[in-house]
């Protein structure tokens, strides 16, 4: 996943891209460049840090500019493949996030035409593709032009040393988003790269082509149709974008969960009045006697819901249907009895929006939980609950996972409140503990280094299998999702009790298992899968509270989380599987904060 | 001019509450008394600091990554050598003099300015102590160092060093020297370069506090707190009485019947009460819960703490996370502490000090002086009379 | 030629009121501070404005747009991060060849503008009481010698007025400029470096007015107000009596028996009356509704709040947004008449005034005859419940019940 960034403005393009790649680099950067139009075309580019860039460019004056951080997925990493990559005259400069399939054919076909290649990456085909159409003084219908001809994905920022008033974008799946200045408008992969300068931003949507100056943001569909765009406002703070001496966002957000957790119960319950309180809109949603209630939802979120199944059914007894929104489209029976909960964190998941609009058109109440305020989702549903835990830049979501599950379990509450199935002690048991949570996660944090001891094991194996029962499967899914995600170690997670319906035959010395292990009424099962685990090769990492001696005559090894956990021991686990995942990214020199082909909010469907 | 802060040391005389943090990073009125210390030099136009970290860096480094616009560079001391090998660690990142202060000091700026401009090249900041001897003492002559004596048996003098001084680039070859020849601490390298003549000036601090032992925090807050003004946040319910400088921050909520007299301070996301009672130099941390009728007065009680009904805290420290039983007394009177090895009397009245993490049960009652360690377990109806150690449980 | 006006401040010692607004955009007289000082220099011949904006930049931009509704050419350059005057007057550098810059949260006026726009590298100055919280300037007759920090003892009264006439010569000087003890790039250490090359004029300003903290407003409102001209432009309903210079702004509806003594500015689409009592010296903005049996003093409401119901407001800043109670009073007057403290980010500053209200955010909304003690300070979107005593420092969303 790389990093792109375009400027064009008052200010010296320089210190602008430099400044904005800095703060793209959480993205991937094994190589940066960047090109500058000052009367002509410059571009500087180096291996290594942005830094080694930066040492490079002279005092230059030119105010048109993009630049690139790359992480590399075609090409080695060497100076020639780093971008920003030019056409045969050197005029035409374009960076490029993404990756374009068809990027063969199209060189050998611009290779008969005459151009010459000087780097392996697929980028420059894109170069040269628009200098092979390019008619002078119209760099956007060149623009336009080229993308027809590529398959895959881009975002791409390019400019023209003989239209020097110019800057055109184009976005394909990858992200790309405008940043409306004064005087100067920006181009970039992410928000943080010009929040700075402006809290402006227009979000570029699929196939769409923008043309920015100095003083004008235009955008046009491939038709060159022009798309009337709004502006919205960023409201956070460019502080909420650092690291804060963290090496990684992802571990400064799995360290800011005591705190997300504080977050998302502040206001909502008090300990002293005994009370769980939502905003009016939403109380009266839970209120409404649904007969049952579909939680739709994509990825890591989708999990927190299958949590929140469990959670939701065993205080309510109300059922629980809990659905991929790409898949909701296709099936499923709902009425207006029905209460439909979308968990989304950024408010923008294409597919969970059209699960939203697909519910309310079959005549559901809705509600959101989402951590963005004034998202898309939060407009269409009928209600919403924030989860407040502040920007999550880490493409693996973490604090929003467990914040997510904090939320849905004081859906739980509330609703069996509302249906007098809950009574007084029992809520004050459930609400002291809940105020417990952070410190429980804190414990586990404290644990990071034995965690990081046994991460070892999983490094260079070929695959890991989690496995979970009652509400720990849901965890195991999303350990296992953790681990792909950010290590790329193949991982899967299992409900415990379906290893022998197939799963077995995958198990060899080569494949270690981690099983959830809680005293509760799964225990003795999931001891006994652990032999039959065992019997055939594997190591197993046990996850068990404090207490459980038992569980070391069973797993190889056992990572720990505090007994005692009365509610929701579930976060405190969630964390060690964050922190295994973490480790054994690490471990393996993987890009944590920017996962190969993923971007952060998919508003893609 | 740079300055080096020394916030290496683990701070082993603070313990129980140096098992987790730093000791530069205890709060005193609800801020890190390191934060003050970068406040301060910061004041005194100062806008590049040198930190010299060790014990629980992460802790420190996860707080201050930028501090209001101040370059702040982090060194590792690795092994805790004592504080001149500590600001050795600083010396590739110092060109120029510089000032350097121990980060768990409370210093203010006037001085720190003041003994930024003196014209000498070697200075040191001292301050009048009633206790000298407990310090590095200095014996002035003509505004200059005549001798330091760390910890006199005799009456030298009034005049205790703070630790502050501003050195020139040299000093790094002074310490070098020092250290070669198994010399660690700091005051005794001042006395190497007295002895060889140089002059180190004195200036005269205004005031300066230092934390040493767990009961320090209450006293250092005492005087900390005199600073907070009045400020309502939160839910504030109708028949709360506050009285003077009262801070409450946001999301707190104080119930009705809660009584409440400054200079007191109440975190964030607090419930307190109803009929609570808050007396001054009370500092509450965040999160924390105070349940009715509990009584608390110039106590220090960190986050996420849960006080239950008719509890009463008197000049006591409790830590973060601690779950307190309903009719919890601890008992404020002057008292000898055992402490390391070491018995302190103490001339002020004193109550507990209690770890993180307890769990401590119903009608329990400490004796004065009592510290408790971290995640301890004490059952009901005991009376603490002797101190428990970290990670046990009184039955 | 360009005028530069500097508005990218927070401007924190005008707290509560610039939690949601920058300095530049708080109302004095019916305006924001800004358009003041846009209105001067436009009658003093400028006609082409560049906005340098930063903090809450939306609420200038949205406020100002393109400038045709005043007849000016208005642009924005976004200063990036608060670095100081000079890192400020550094972005305009593109745009700009001879040009003034003025500081957006002092008032200027119009003659004093004209002269310094004369040809010339100039300064502007004013001789005040307090000059020891200023930057002196040191005189040679008119050319300017040295500008100094605030000093403790100062050698004359006559400070820099934040008021300039560059030529592109000062960018040079602006690149070179240090960082202060402050941590900021200031625009007087460039000065001073230019003034050891070039010759700068001072000239001696008449008309001179800043604000620092929130109640300096009411005390610029009122010398705004002093100057206004009676201009009503919406039907006045039987028996409503106005003395004086009052004005009074399109679609209004002024009910009989209202008494409003000048000066007074009222907004448009307001509602006032019946039977209320507008005391001189008041600003109240749009859309606002000041009720039966109420009666405000010297005092200045911000747009869309409404006194309703048998309030008094004296001496004392509303935000946009509030609603009182019915009942609602604010006092304005210690018992034992000693000045007025009030409490201002955690620190407790003297207002050096016998009477003084109180300083309200945006949002706020008071229960039915709540109390609002002398000086308190109370955040945005503060809820004061029915029958309380609200006083002190209030953070904001806090609710006191």
């Amino acid at each position: 996943m790389c990093g792109i960034t375009g400027y064009i403005g008052f200010r010296d393009a320089k210190n602008i891209l430099i400044e904005s790649l800095k703060k793209l680099d959480y993205r991937g950067y094994d190589s940066a460049g960047v090109g500058i139009v000052d009367k002509k075309l410059k571009v500087f580019k180096e291996v290594g840090e942005i830094t080694n860039v930066e040492k490079q460019i002279p005092q230059i004056k030119g105010t048109l500019g993009i630049g690139h951080t790359r992480w590399a997925t075609h090409g080695a990493v060497t100076k020639e493949n780093a971008h920003p990559h030019v056409s045969c005259d050197k005029k035409i400069a374009v960076v490029h996030n993404g990756i374009i399939e068809n990027f063969k054919k199209l060189r050998d076909e611009l290779k008969k035409k005459g151009h010459k290649f000087i780097s392996q990456t697929d980028t420059e085909v894109i170069a040269h593709l628009i200098d092979d159409v390019y008619k002078k003084g119209n760099l956007e219908d060149a623009v336009i032009s080229a993308v027809k001809k590529i398959e895959g994905s881009y975002a791409i920022a390019v400019v023209c040393a003989d239209e020097p008033e110019k800057l055109v974008g184009a976005r394909k799946e990858s992200p790309l988003i405008i940043g409306a200045g004064d005087n100067e408008n920006f181009l970039a992969s992410d928000i943080p790269a010009f929040l700075k300068y402006t809290n402006r931003v227009i979000y570029l949507e699929e196939d769409e082509i923008c043309v920015l100056t100095k003083n004008s943001i235009k955008v046009f569909d491939k038709k060159k149709k022009e798309i009337k765009k709004k502006e919205e406002v960023i409201t956070w703070d460019v502080k909420d974008a650092e690291k804060s001496g963290f090496p990684h966002f992802m571990l400064k957000e799995i360290y800011d969960q005591p705190d997300t957790v504080h977050q998302a119960l502040r206001g909502r319950i008090s300990e002293i009045e005994n009370s769980i309180e939502f905003p009016d809109r939403v109380e009266k949603l839970l209120n409404n006697n649904p007969a049952s209630i579909h939680i739709v939802a994509c990825g890591t979120s989708f999990y927190a819901g299958l949590v929140g199944k469990y959670l939701i059914e065993n205080l309510t007894n109300i059922p629980v249907f809990v659905e991929l929104a790409s898949e909701y489209r296709y099936f499923g029976t709902r009425n207006e009895s029905s209460l439909v909960i979308a968990i989304t964190q950024s408010g923008e998941t294409a597919d969970t929006l059209a699960a939203l609009k697909e519910a309310k058109n079959s005549g559901c109440r809705t509600f959101v939980v989402t951590n963005v305020i004034g998202s898309t989702a939060t407009r269409i549903a009928d209600a919403y609950i924030l989860t407040q835990s502040g920007p999550e830049i880490g493409v693996a979501a973490t604090k929003t996972f467990t914040s997510q599950i904090v939320t849905l379990f004081l859906i739980a509450l509330k609703i069996s409140l509302l249906r007098n199935k809950l009574g007084s002690d029992e809520l004050y048991n459930y609400i002291f503990h809940l105020k417990e949570l952070p410190r429980k996660i804190r414990q586990v944090l404290d644990r990071s280094d034995e965690i990081a001891k046994i991460a070892k094991h999983l490094k260079d194996v070929q695959s890991v299998f989690f496995i979970g029962r009652g509400i720990n499967y849901p965890l195991s899914l999303e350990g296992a999702l953790k681990l792909k995600e950010i290590s790329y170690v193949h991982a899967e997670g299992f409900a415990a009790g379906e290893l022998k319906h197939g799963p077995f035959a995958l198990l060899t010395r080569h494949t270690p298992v981690v099983a959830i292990v809680t005293k509760d009424s799964t225990y003795d099962k999931m001891l006994s899968n652990i032999g039959e685990v065992k019997a055939r090769g594997p190591k197993v990492i046990a996850i068990a509270e404090d207490k459980d001696t038992e569980i070391e005559n069973h797993a190889d090894f056992v990572l720990r989380f505090p007994s005692d956990s009365r509610v929701l021991p579930c976060l405190s686990i969630t964390v060690i599987l964050q922190l295994l995942a973490y480790h054994v990214a690490s471990l393996r020199g993987c890009p944590i904060d920017k996962p190969r082909n993923l971007a952060k909010s998919v508003t893609v469907e | 001019m740079k300055a080096v802060i020394l916030a290496a040391g683990e701070g082993k005389r603070l313990r129980p509450f140096t098992e987790t943090m730093p000791k530069v990073m205890l709060p005193v009125a609800n801020k890190p008394v390191l934060e003050y210390v970068f406040d301060a030099v910061k004041k005194s136009g100062i806008d590049e600091i040198v930190v010299v970290v060790g014990y629980k860096k992460e802790v420190i480094m996860d707080y201050f990554d930028e501090y209001k616009d101040v370059k702040i560079t982090y060194v590792t001391q690795e092994k805790q050598l004592g504080t001149a090998h500590a600001l050795l660690q600083a010396k590739k990142h110092i060109k120029d003099s510089f000032i350097v202060l121990a980060g768990d000091n409370i210093i203010d700026q006037n001085s720190i300015s003041k003994l930024m401009k003196d014209p000498s090249d070697y200075a040191i900041l001292i301050k009048e102590h009633p206790y000298p001897s407990k310090y590095g003492v200095v014996f002035v002559e003509n505004n200059s160092i005549r001798r330091i004596v760390e910890k006199p048996r005799e009456y030298i003098g009034k005049y205790i060093s703070t630790g502050i001084y501003k050195f020139p680039r040299s000093i790094f070859n002074d310490i070098e020297g020092c250290t070669s020849q198994g010399v660690h601490a700091l005051s005794s390298v001042i006395q190497s370069l007295v002895d060889k003549g140089k002059k180190i000036n004195t200036v005269l601090a205004k005031s300066w506090m230092d934390i040493v032992y767990p009961w320090d925090l209450i006293y250092v807050n005492e005087a900390m707190i005199q600073g907070t003004s009045a400020s309502a946040g939160g839910i504030i319910e109708k028949g709360v009485t506050m009285k003077g400088a009262v801070s409450v921050g946001k999301d707190t909520k104080i119930y009705s019947g809660s009584y409440i007299v400054g200079p007191a301070l109440i975190g964030e996301g607090c419930e307190i009460g109803p009929n609570a009672c808050i007396f001054p130099s009370t500092t509450i941390g965040n999160n924390t819960v105070i349940h009715p009728f509990g009584e608390i007065r110039s106590s220090v009680i960190m986050d996420d703490v849960h006080i239950a009904s008719n509890s009463f805290i008197s000049h006591s420290v409790v830590g973060r996370g601690n779950i307190i039983g309903n009719n919890f007394s601890t008992i404020a009177r002057k008292s000898t502490i055992e402490i390391e090895d070491e018995f302190k009397k103490l001339d002020m009245p004193i109550g507990a000090m209690i770890g993180e993490d307890c769990i401590i049960e119903s009608h329990v009652v400490t004796e004065p002086g009592i510290i408790i360690g971290r995640k301890c377990r004490i059952n009901s109806l005991k009376r603490i009379i002797k101190n428990v150690p970290s990670e046990s449980k009184v039955m | 030629m360009k005028c530069v006006i500097l508005a990218a401040g927070e401007g924190k010692r005008m707290h509560p009121l610039t939690f949601t607004r920058p300095k530049v955009m708080l109302p004095i007289a019916g305006k924001p501070i800004l358009e003041w000082n846009l209105l001067n220099a436009r009658d003093a011949g400028l006609k082409d404005f560049i906005l340098v904006i930063g903090y809450k930049s939306e609420m200038v931009r949205n406020y100002f747009g393109d400038g045709k509704k005043w007849k000016v050419r208005i642009e924005y350059i976004n200063q990036g991060k608060a670095l100081g005057t000079a890192h400020a007057i550094g972005t305009v550098e593109k745009f700009v060849d001879d040009f003034i810059v003025l500081c957006g949260d002092t008032i200027f006026g119009k003659n004093d503008i004209k002269n310094i726009i004369k040809k010339g590298t100039k300064i502007g100055l004013v001789e005040v009481e307090n000059a020891g919280e200023y930057g002196i300037v040191e005189l040679n007759g008119k050319k300017v010698i040295k500008i100094y920090e605030k000093m403790e003892e100062p050698f004359s009264n006559v400070i820099n007025a934040g008021i300039y006439h560059f030529n592109k010569k000062i960018f040079n000087f602006i690149r070179k400029t240090e960082k202060s003890p402050r941590g900021e790039f200031e625009i007087t250490d460039s000065i001073n470096m230019l003034v050891k090359k070039e010759t700068m004029k001072g000239v001696l300003l008449k008309e001179w007015r800043d604000v620092v903290y929130p109640w300096h407003l009411l005390d610029a409102n009122e010398e705004l107000l002093k100057k206004i001209d009676k201009k009503i432009e919406s039907p006045l309903g039987k028996n409503v009596t106005t003395i004086g210079n009052v004005s009074i702004g399109k679609n209004s509806r002024i009910l009989s028996g209202s008494y409003i003594e000048g000066p007074v500015i009222i907004g448009d689409d307001c509602k006032i009356g019946p039977n209320c009592y507008i005391r001189p010296y008041t600003s109240i903005g749009k859309n606002c509704h000041i009720g039966n049996a109420c009666e405000v003093k010297n005092s200045i409401i911000m747009d869309h709040t409404n006194v309703p119901h048998q309030n008094y407001v004296g001496d004392s800043i509303m935000g946009q947004n509030c609603n009182l109670g019915a009942g609602s009073k604010v006092a304005n007057l210690r018992l034992d008449k000693k000045n007025i403290k009030v409490v201002l980010n955690g620190k407790k500053i003297d207002t050096k005034r016998r009477k003084f209200g109180i300083i309200m955010g945006d949002n706020v909304q008071t229960g039915i005859n709540s109390m609002i003690n002398v000086g308190a300070m109370i955040g945005n979107n503060v809820f004061v419940g029915p029958g309380t005593i609200a006083t002190g420092e209030i953070k904001p969303h806090s609710k006191i019940l």
